[in-house]
C-alpha cells in the first residue's frame, strides 16, 4: 500500500475526479466520513487530506509516498521532491496586482507587497532588483491595497473576479500553477513498482482525457 | 541539534563501530581531520556553492575559517601534499561530524551530521568503483538492513556527454540537470524541443530512468554521442560485476541521479533505506578533486549519514520488540 497526501480544498475534488478516471475509487461514504485518512476500494492506496502547505512536508519526510498539490505551494516551500506529472487540474496564475497599475513605475522608495507567498514574492522582486517590503498575510490578501496596508499584492488568480471586485488589476504574471503529482525520493526507489503503477495510471487517465 | 542519551547513544555507537570495523577489514585506515580549517580549503574541495553552506567566521588575523562542511576536502588535500610520496592506493575512513546550513523547510534540517565515510585514492576504474559499492553494501547488511535498502548507481558522464553535445551555457545546463533530477517529464520534453536536442530526447523517451540492466539497453538505443556511450559501457560493466556477485537485488541503476555537486566525474551512488524519507548516503568518483591541491589522481568514496541510520535502525528495533 502507498500513501498519497492530497491538498484539501479546491484541489481535492479535481484530484478525486482524476483518480476515479484512473480507476482508483474512493467510496462517497469514506469521503463524507470526515476522517482524514481513508483507503480506496481496492485497499491499494491510502489517502491523507491535509492543508495544501503541509503536502510537501508529509511527502518530503516520507510519511506520504506521493502527493497532489499546486505548483504555487511547491514554489513557496522549496521542498526537495520529484515532480513526475503535471496533472493540469485546478489551473490558476500567480500574479502581481495593484489598484493603480502605474505604482510600479511611479513609486519612489520601497513598495509594500502583501501576500501569502512571501518566498515567491521575494524571489520575483529580488530577480528584478526591486526593493520591496513583504507583508505576510494568511488570507484575504485582496483587501490589503484597499485598506492601505500595501501597494501591491502577489496572489493566486483563477477567473480574476475577486481581483476586479476589489478594484485590482494584474500588472505582472509570475507563473502559472496547476496541480502536480509529487513523489518522495526514497519511495521512488524503494517502492518503485507501486509508485510506478500509480504514476502510469494517472498518466493514462490524463492522456485519455486529452483525446476525449 | 540533537541529544542522544543512554540506549540511543549506545545504538549510535554500535552503528559507528560496525561501519568502522567493516572499513578496517577492507584495509581502510582511520583519519581524523581538523573540525575547523581555512574556508579556502573547502571552496577548493567542494566548489563555491556547497562550501558556502558551511558556517564561516574569521580568525584573529582576519582570515576566513569554516567549521568543516565535509571531510573529503581535507583528505584530498593531505593525499596530495603530506602523503604525496606514499605508495598508492591510499585507503582512508572516518567517522566525523560535519556542519552545514540547511533550509528550514527541508526534512534534512540538521546542521550537524556525522558522516561515516571512506575514500579510495590513487586507483581508477571498475575495480575501485566496485570495491566501494561492495563496502557500502556490506555495512548495510551488517546493520541487518538486508532487503530493506537500495543503492542506486549512475555515471555522470552520461549526462555530461549530452549536455556537451547540446552546447548549453551554465544556466541552461543547470536547468536541464534540475528537470532530470526532479523527473519533470513534460517540462523536460519542452526544454529538449526548444534546444533541438537529438540525444537529449533519450531522457524524455526513457519513461523509466531507474531499474536494472534493461535501463541501459533502452538508453543505448537512443543515445549516440561517444562520451555518453562510453559512460554507459562503464556502467554496464560495473553492473555485470554486481550481478556476478549476486548483489543485483540491492542495487539499481538510476540515470536520473544527476547530483548538483560538480566534482563528480564518473560513478555516482545514493543509498536509500526503508523508513528514511531521504537518502542516507551518497558518493561517487571525483578524479578532479586532488588536482585542485596539486596532485591529480583518481579517487572514489562515499559517506553514510550516521544520524539518519541511527533513526532508521532504532525505529526498526522498537517495532520488532
Amino acid at each position: 500500500m502507498i500513501t498519497i497526501a492530497i491538498a484539501k480544498g479546491r484541489m481535492q475534488d479535481d484530484a478525486l475526479a482524476l483518480l476515479a478516471r484512473a480507476g482508483i475509487r474512493v467510496s462517497d461514504d469514506e469521503i463524507n466520513s470526515r476522517r482524514l485518512a481513508i483507503t480506496d476500494e481496492t485497499g491499494g492506496y491510502r489517502f491523507l487530506f491535509v492543508k495544501p502547505a503541509d503536502v510537501p512536508v508529509y511527502v518530503e519526510h516520507g510519511i506520504a509516498d506521493c502527493g497532489v498539490v499546486g505548483r504555487d505551494v511547491l514554489l513557496e516551500s522549496e521542498a526537495d521532491l520529484l515532480l513526475p506529472l503535471d496533472l493540469g487540474i485546478a489551473r490558476c496564475r500567480i500574479v502581481v496586482a495593484a489598484v493603480d497599475p502605474e505604482v510600479m513605475t511611479r513609486a519612489v522608495g520601497m513598495l509594500r507587497v502583501a501576500t501569502k507567498y512571501s518566498q515567491i514574492a521575494a524571489t520575483h522582486f529580488g530577480s528584478r532588483g526591486m526593493p520591496v517590503e513583504i507583508i505576510k498575510l494568511s488570507g484575504s490578501v485582496e483587501l490589503a491595497p484597499a485598506l492601505g496596508l500595501a501597494d501591491l499584492i502577489v496572489d493566486l488568480v483563477q477567473s480574476g473576479r475577486t481581483l476586479r471586485e476589489n478594484g485590482l488589476t494584474v500588472v505582472d504574471e509570475i507563473a502559472e500553477s496547476t496541480g502536480r503529482l509529487v513523489v518522495n525520493r526514497a519511495s521512488y526507489q524503494l517502492k518503485a513498482e507501486a509508485v510506478g503503477r500509480f504514476v502510469n495510471a494517472l498518466r493514462a487517465a490524463l492522456n485519455g482525457g486529452e483525446r476525449a | 541539534m540533537r541529544y542522544y542519551i543512554g540506549a540511543e547513544a549506545r545504538l549510535r555507537r554500535t552503528i559507528e563501530d560496525v561501519a568502522m570495523s567493516v572499513f578496517e577489514s577492507w584495509s581502510y585506515e582511520e583519519v581524523i581531520t581538523p573540525s575547523v580549517d581555512y574556508y579556502d580549503l573547502f571552496e577548493q574541495g567542494m566548489g563555491q556553492t556547497e562550501a558556502q553552506r558551511g558556517f564561516r567566521f574569521t580568525d584573529n588575523d582576519g582570515r576566513l575559517l569554516a567549521l568543516r562542511p565535509d571531510v573529503t576536502s581535507s583528505v584530498a588535500r593531505i593525499a596530495a601534499t603530506l602523503l604525496a610520496d606514499r605508495p598508492r592506493p591510499l585507503r582512508f575512513c572516518y567517522a566525523a561530524p560535519v556542519f552545514k546550513q540547511q533550509t528550514q523547510s527541508h526534512a534534512e534540517w540538521r546542521r550537524e551530521n556525522t558522516q561515516l565515510g571512506c575514500e579510495l585514492i590513487g586507483v581508477g576504474g571498475k575495480p575501485a568503483d566496485l570495491e566501494v559499492l561492495r563496502l557500502a553494501a556490506e555495512i548495510l547488511s551488517r546493520l541487518d538492513l538486508t532487503s530493506s535498502y537500495c543503492i542506486t548507481i549512475n555515471n555522470v558522464e552520461i549526462f555530461n556527454g549530452i549536455a556537451a553535445q547540446l552546447d548549453l551555457d551554465t544556466p541552461a545546463r543547470e536547468q536541464l540537470r534540475r528537470l532530470i533530477d526532479t523527473r519533470e517529464t513534460e517540462e523536460l520534453q519542452r526544454f529538449l524541443r526548444d534546444h533541438a536536442a537529438n540525444d537529449g530526447h533519450a531522457f524524455s523517451q526513457l519513461a523509466q530512468l531507474t531499474g536494472k540492466r534493461d535501463v541501459l539497453r533502452a538508453a543505448r538505443e537512443v543515445i549516440r554521442n561517444e562520451r555518453s556511450l562510453s559512460a554507459l559501457n562503464a556502467l554496464e560493466e560495473l553492473w555485470l560485476e554486481i550481478e556476478s556477485r549476486g548483489l543485483q537485488n540491492d542495487f539499481e541503476i538510476d540515470l536520473g541521479d544527476v547530483p548538483s555537486l560538480d566534482y563528480y566525474t564518473g560513478l555516482t551512488l545514493k543509498v536509500f533505506v526503508h523508513g528514511a524519507g531521504g537518502s542516507v548516503g551518497r558518493g561517487g568518483r571525483y578524479d578532479g578533486l586532488t588536482g585542485n591541491f596539486g596532485r591529480a589522481e583518481p579517487a572514489v568514496g562515499f559517506v553514510l549519514n550516521l544520524d539518519a541510520l541511527t533513526e532508521v535502525v532504532g525505529r526498526r528495533l522498537s517495532q520488532q520488540s
